[in-house]
């Protein structure tokens, strides 16, 4: 083909020359015999060059890992939820407006915190408690908490590796309709229960007297009287199906699985205690202290054939799970009354306190901005937690009392 | 940062009402139940726009923030939250999913920068998130220097039009000329000579500020 190009291109095309985007014959024809377009394209490049050079200096210092990824969409799904729990609670909220409004610094502590409850499902299994009994053959009664120190990617690892319980049997919750293929949703029913509520009928539901913080612990400009909301308890029933867990083991490249017969049946029953929680606001700076309170996560294992310590030993194997996070949960003692917490530590500082007398966790993101304590006490658990510095947080979780 | 009394009704959900699991297919439930109001249609086609965009939208958002990814997350969330939102978009075509959320994503960020409440937390917390999320081995003067530089690059962009600077930015994150003209609405066509202008608008802007 001969040049065809009455005029010279503009410098749009030769821009998109440049960057393999629409190279037609005629053009290469043309630029063969065109200093000016020569020129133009020499220009092009250069500019192209160096503003690429500068552009990259705005470019991030890694990129998101998969493991990233799957816990940024596992976050997703968590946030969405309690957007649409939040809605419900409140006309006048929008679930996006209330995303929006989130601090990711805290969604990733909050989210390693919520990972520890399906982590408990796990845990409560340590081999240390050898003895088990009967029908009932072993029990684990929350009593205590213990840090597990997890990152982003060991906390991916773990949600997907819980993810894929419902590969390995079937999962149900009273009050649903049929089972389910993931711990999430057979919760589904009660976080979206969460109801407003009065301090007394608070103290009805979780079955104890309620405590509320000293008024004058609170930071100043908080609201004294707090919304009460109750989030009614479940239970989950996780039952293993030997064939369907062995046929997702060969699909996932795990054939080396072995899941003993007496496993086939066997059902895991985490029964999960109504929990309330106090929110203090700060109408102006939108500041809030929260206390939750609730009773005692309690785990079984029914069906006769598996002890309890066998059950954790074979959830603890499935493939996926960390290692490190693996060696933390078979090192901690008492592990039939001992809650773990995984604390993402890059996020995340934590450290052992005393609150009220019983050994409880103090939890403060890095930036000092927010702050957490977690503590058991007469068979309950308790927990505050707000945008404040951590001192000014344990000063209203030892105020706690029952007024 | 952390100033919010929702992240912590998270934070206590997580730890004392056994709420947060993280692995929520209540979406997908409550749609299949009350298709109104609105969520993902399909938790497996959900999932795979999610792994199939997430990265790439990382570094767009991120370019346009700045140094952070925390905010850089929560931008991506807010975008994904909208796709949930919208039923009929997920079964269209990937390309054109791809671009209805590089166009929210831009928009999202592009707001957030003008935000008066961030710009003032922003200059509180960025020598903090310099060290302790990227956590590169810099020290203290090569940190000052990178800031200043990086504010020297987002003051040269500011300076050109939006289409200019998304047009800069899509192209340096690696989008085709189709992609970026379907993310800004314009013909393909027209996507070089957009670029070219930009380019020599941005050297031009940033060169003057450099000398």
């Amino acid at each position: 083909m001969t040049t065809s190009y009455r005029t010279c291109p503009d410098v749009g095309a030769w821009r998109a020359w440049l960057d393999h985007e629409d190279r037609p014959a005629d053009l290469g024809e043309h630029l063969q015999t065109c200093p000016g377009c020569q020129h133009v394209l020499a220009d092009l490049r250069q500019s192209a060059a160096e503003v690429h050079d500068t552009l990259s200096l705005l470019d991030p210092t890694r990129s998101p890992s998969s493991g990233d990824i799957a816990l940024a969409r596992e976050r997703f799904y968590s946030r969405r939820r309690q957007a649409v729990v939040g809605a419900a609670g409140s006309a006048a909220a929008t679930p996006i407006r209330r995303m929006a409004r989130l601090s990711t610094r805290w969604r990733v502590g909050a989210s390693g915190l919520a990972a520890g409850i399906a982590l408990a499902l796990i845990v409560a299994f340590t081999p240390q408690g050898g003895a088990a009994a009967a029908s009932f053959l072993a029990q684990f009664r929350s009593q205590q908490v213990a840090p597990v120190e997890i990152t982003p990617q060991t906390q991916g690892q773990i949600i997907q590796t819980m993810n894929a319980l419902g590969n390995l049997g079937t999962i149900t919750s009273p009050g649903q309709t049929g089972p389910t293929t993931r711990p999430g949703a057979a919760l589904r029913g009660a976080a979206e229960q969460v109801r407003t509520v009065t301090l007394a009928e608070a103290s009805q539901a979780v079955g104890f007297a309620m405590q509320t913080p000293d008024p004058a612990a609170l930071p100043a400009g908080f609201d004294k009287a707090p919304e009460v909301r109750v989030m009614p308890g479940s239970q989950v029933r996780f039952t293993f199906d030997k064939a369907r867990a062995q046929s997702y083991f060969q699909s996932t490249g795990h054939a080396d699985v072995n899941v003993p017969d007496k496993y086939d049946g066997a059902t895991l029953v985490v029964s999960i205690p109504t929990a309330a929680v106090l929110e203090y606001r700060n109408t102006v700076s939108k500041d809030a202290v929260i206390v939750g309170q609730a009773g005692e996560l309690v785990v079984d294992v029914e069906g006769g054939k598996v002890t309890l310590p066998e059950m954790r030993d074979f959830l603890l194997s499935l493939p996926g799970l960390p290692t490190g996070v693996v060696n933390q949960l078979k090192q901690i003692q008492n592990w039939n009354e001992t809650l773990p917490i995984p604390v993402p530590v890059d996020q995340v500082h934590w450290q052992t306190t005393t609150i009220h007398g019983n050994e409880g966790l103090l939890l403060n993101d890095n930036s000092g901005a927010g702050s957490a304590a977690i503590w058991h006490a007469g068979g309950h658990l308790y927990g505050v937690a707000g945008s404040v510095k951590a001192n000014d947080l344990k000063r209203v979780a030892d105020g706690m009392a029952v007024h | 940062l952390g100033r919010s009394a929702e992240c912590q009704k998270i934070a206590l959900g997580g730890v004392l009402s056994v709420n947060g699991d993280d692995t929520s297919e209540i979406g997908v439930l409550k749609l299949e139940e009350e298709p109104g109001q609105g969520l993902v249609a399909s938790r497996a086609r959900f999932d795979a726009l999610f792994d199939h965009f997430y990265a790439e939208l990382f570094g767009l958002v991120y370019r346009v923030l700045g140094d952070d990814r925390m905010e850089t997350e929560d931008i991506l969330q807010e975008a994904f939250l909208r796709l949930s939102e919208e039923v009929a978009l997920q079964s269209h075509a990937d390309a054109e999913i791809g671009a209805w959320l590089r166009r929210v994503c831009l928009n999202l960020a592009f707001n957030q920068l003008r935000s008066a409440r961030r710009a003032r937390t922003r200059l509180e917390r960025v020598g903090r998130l310099e060290q302790s999320i990227d956590a590169e081995p810099i020290g203290p003067s090569a940190l000052i220097l990178r800031q200043e530089e990086r504010t020297a690059v987002r003051t040269a962009l500011a300076q050109l039009s939006r289409s200019q600077r998304e047009c800069l930015l899509l192209r340096h994150s690696g989008y085709s000329y189709v992609e970026i003209a379907a993310t800004l609405g314009v013909a393909v066509g027209s996507v070089g000579v957009l670029l070219a202008r930009a380019e020599h608008a941005f050297r031009g802007h940033y060169r003057r500020q450099n000398t």
